[in-house]
């Protein structure tokens, strides 16, 4: 087999983050020859997933050589500025702590007791093990996100896997229950109608209030993605809320004499919104949350299985099924100039020309991104633990969110199951988001402190959890960074992920730089079923039929 | 313990790049056979009705769309895989001495449950090819030292053996599948977003 890659393509995509992959599927399905090239020998750049052991010994390194050839018109890979930053990783439990289950079954026992004596572990029989020890054998059954995402499930994003026919490639969870931190407690937060009903904590009044209230801003069409909801119908909001235009979300929910307790849900859980979120905002938050409730589960949100490291992967793999050549850990070196404009691609000692670059802001050259400063960054926690922060038969998905305290931002935190396929039996993934303040230790602090145990005496059966295994990093914020006003102009920067929890921003962005590149062709559109192409020499005319706009076989 | 649900048994099939893959499920699924694609281009994954034991299943098969050419499959193509049909090419050398590296790979990737156990099926393709480089004999000792893999010789082309070759595979994803599924139940009620879901209009929401 010829390890050489061809040597001209349409275009040439450096990295394999989200934003990036779903440029190189949507080249790939009309047609252009698309080289898609990473560094990295994994997919998804800060959008990956990681198990337990490359996650703990990770260094965030962007694997790229510093080449020796140093010429004016290389542009070389590779700058420090969006790298992942501040990454610490910590056990929380004794070195020697033994667990003895029940099960002899490796595969499926329970955690019974605990063990504290290494002595009388050994002498124990086969069934117990090390507490740590369990968790490293089972590394490859962490799928644990870098930025993990939920999905409206009547989003933009949503609505764009099953219109293209992407969705074949990833199965998904309902998120199964919403929770907020509210009087020192964890509540349950109501998000439907028989939820509001069902709701033994709210009072009969504040139903009526709260029922008012949610079909009010239900009131309207068939809007979905934020974008759409907040541009296209300003019109509307402005005839039913002219006078609160300019207040902020919670003067008027004040002023539709919401209790503080529905306050609470409808500001900081539904909307997700702080104290100073504008009215406009916070209205058009609570109908995007709104709007995807009753389409799948009991809550709004999908959550991809085995991890949102998956969804990069699908859109890969949409762009081979359609003649994209993918390549990862590959010696990839710079770009090469010719007045102003780049031609080609140095992998190694290769040159590979093409018309456009796509590239990963991450593993852009320096005179590329040297005008752009990160000034945000999000704060990332992910904690093993041994149980629920609310134990109950079948809940293996959960969101919580923790609302700002002392003029501090809320945290988002999304706890996993071993049925998302992103953990091993026993154990639960939490993964904590913030805007940073400070670092993220002490971003989440008080989070950490409230709902897990972090200091082991024993291990927790009920009570808050015990946290097993903690690490903190965080993560450049470059959303909202102008990427795309350099002077190369077949040259296009993507940013990494945003703190949103969906990716409708992700796929808008994708589609403008497709659209840059490819003015006026479609955007992903429908990829035929797999039976719908039918491959042999006769049926090469009824391929032509059915897939008009797809590439010829070569 | 059988349940009425619908089985679906997901194989992948690996191998290096032009030992047929793509050939071997489109004869067997379309019974057709093309010189044209060199190198995969829109092959994604076919499906066909088998029936086992009076049990209608369906196998969906997935093709590596390319990816492995240059090393890149990621993870997500080897999720929930019920068994994994390894591909050398009989007149190769090369494919033949790979299948180590594509076996462990496999195994990495997927982690299944029970790796001493899962099913392989060995495939050597090219069968009415010559000059032939790896003999029957040597294939079939290869495979005893795996956990007596069974080892079919086929020519995608003429279509000789493919037929009992993908029935035996699907045989293996079937007590792969009963093993683990109904023990472990592994992941029940994942959603599977498609073109045809009714949306249920604004259901539980507030409409009132």
């Amino acid at each position: 087999m010829d390890n050489e890659l061809p040597s001209e393509f349409d275009l040439i995509v450096v990295g394999t983050g989200l934003t990036e992959s779903i440029i190189s599927a949507a080249a790939s399905r009309i047609g252009k020859s698309v080289l898609h090239i990473d560094s990295n020998d994994y997919y998804g750049e800060q959008w990956a997933s990681f198990n337990f052991k490359s996650l703990h010994n990770c260094t965030f390194s962007n694997n790229i050589k510093k080449h020796t050839e140093n010429s004016s018109d290389l542009l070389n890979f590779n700058n420090d500025s969006f790298n992942i930053r501040n990454f610490s990783a910590e056990w929380h439990v004794p070195e020697k702590i033994g667990i003895y289950c029940k099960n002899d079954d490796s595969k499926n026992r329970q955690i019974e007791s605990v063990i504290n004596d290494s002595l009388k572990l050994e002498e124990n029989n086969e069934n117990s093990v090390f507490l740590r020890e369990e968790i490293l054998n089972n590394s490859r059954k962490f799928n644990i996100d870098l930025m993990p995402k939920l999905h409206f499930a009547r989003g933009d994003f949503i609505e764009l896997l099953i219109s293209s026919n992407i969705a074949r490639y990833a199965e998904y969870k309902s998120v199964s229950r919403i929770l907020t931190w509210l009087n020192n407690q964890i509540e349950a937060v109501p998000c439907s109608r028989s939820d509001v009903f069902a709701n033994n904590k709210v009072s009969v009044i504040e139903k009526r209030i709260l029922m008012k209230l949610l079909s009010l801003v239900d009131k309207n069409d068939n809007t979905t993605g934020k974008y759409t909801i907040l541009w296209g119908n300003l019109q509307w909001y402005n005839s039913y809320f002219l006078d609160s235009k300019d207040k902020t979300f919670l003067e008027f929910l004040k002023s539709k004499k919401l209790t503080t307790n529905l306050i609470h849900f409808v500001l900081y859980a539904i909307s997700q919104g702080t104290d100073s979120t504008s009215c406009i905002d916070g209205m058009a938050n609570t109908k995007r949350f709104l709007n995807s409730l009753g389409r799948f589960g009991k809550t709004p949100f999908l959550f991809s299985m085995y991890g949102s490291g998956e969804t990069t992967q699908a859109f890969c793999r949409l762009s081979a099924v359609f003649g994209g050549i993918f390549a990862l850990n590959q010696p990839i070196a710079g770009l090469k100039l010719d007045n102003n404009r780049v031609t080609s691609l140095l992998n190694g000692s290769q040159e590979i020309k093409a018309e456009h670059f796509v590239l990963n802001i991450e593993k852009a050259p320096v005179e590329l991104v040297n005008n752009l400063k990160v000034t945000d960054y999000i704060s990332r926690a992910v904690l093993i633990t041994n149980r629920s922060i609310m134990p109950s038969e079948q809940e293996h998905l959960t969101l919580l969110i923790y609302p700002p305290e002392d003029k501090g931002n809320s945290v988002t935190l999304i706890e996993m199951g071993h049925l998302t396929g992103t953990c091993p039996q026993n154990f639960y993934l939490v993964h904590l988001i913030t805007k940073q303040q400070s670092n993220p230790k002490d971003d989440f602090k008080h989070v950490v402190a409230n709902l897990f145990e972090s200091n082991y005496t024993h291990l927790q059966v009920d009570g808050k959890p015990n946290m097993l295994w903690a690490c903190y990093f965080s993560i450049p914020n470059t959303s909202d960074l102008k990427l795309n006003d350099n002077d190369h102009l077949n040259v296009h920067l993507c940013d990494g992920p945003d703190l949103d929890l969906d990716y409708d921003y992700t796929v808008k962005k994708a589609k403008d730089i497709f659209q840059r590149i490819y003015p006026d062709i479609e955007f992903l559109p429908r990829a035929p079923d797999p039976d719908e192409i039918i491959f042999g020499e006769e049926e090469q005319s009824k391929l032509n039929d059915v897939c008009i706009s797809e590439t010829p076989p070569k | 313990m059988a349940s009425r649900k619908k089985i679906l048994l997901k194989v992948v099939i690996l191998g290096e790049s032009s030992v047929g893959k793509t050939s071997l499920m489109n004869q067997y699924v379309n019974r057709k056979f093309s010189n044209q694609y060199k190198a995969t281009i829109g092959a994604d994954f076919l499906t066909k009705e088998v029936t086992i034991d009076d049990r209608t299943v369906t196998m969906q098969i997935w093709d590596t769309a390319g990816q492995e050419r240059f090393q890149s499959l990621g993870v997500a193509f080897y999720r929930g895989a019920d068994c994994c049909v390894l591909v050398f090419d009989v007149t190769a050398p090369s494919t033949f001495k790979s299948l180590d590296s594509w076996r462990d790979e496999f195994l990495i990737q997927a982690s299944p449950r029970d790796p001493e156990n899962f099913p392989f099926v060995l495939l050597g393709n090219k069968d009415d090819l010559e000059p032939r480089a790896i003999s029957a004999k040597r294939a079939q000792q290869w495979c005893q030292n795996k956990n007596n893999m069974p080892y079919f010789e086929t020519s995608a082309k003429s279509g000789s053996n493919v037929e009992q070759a993908f029935l035996a595979i699907a045989k293996n994803a079937l007590a792969q599948q009963n093993s683990t599924v109904d023990l472990y139940n592994e992941f029940p009620d994942q959603i599977k977003l498609t073109n045809t879901q009714k949306p249920s209009g604004s259901g539980d929401s507030c409409s009132c």
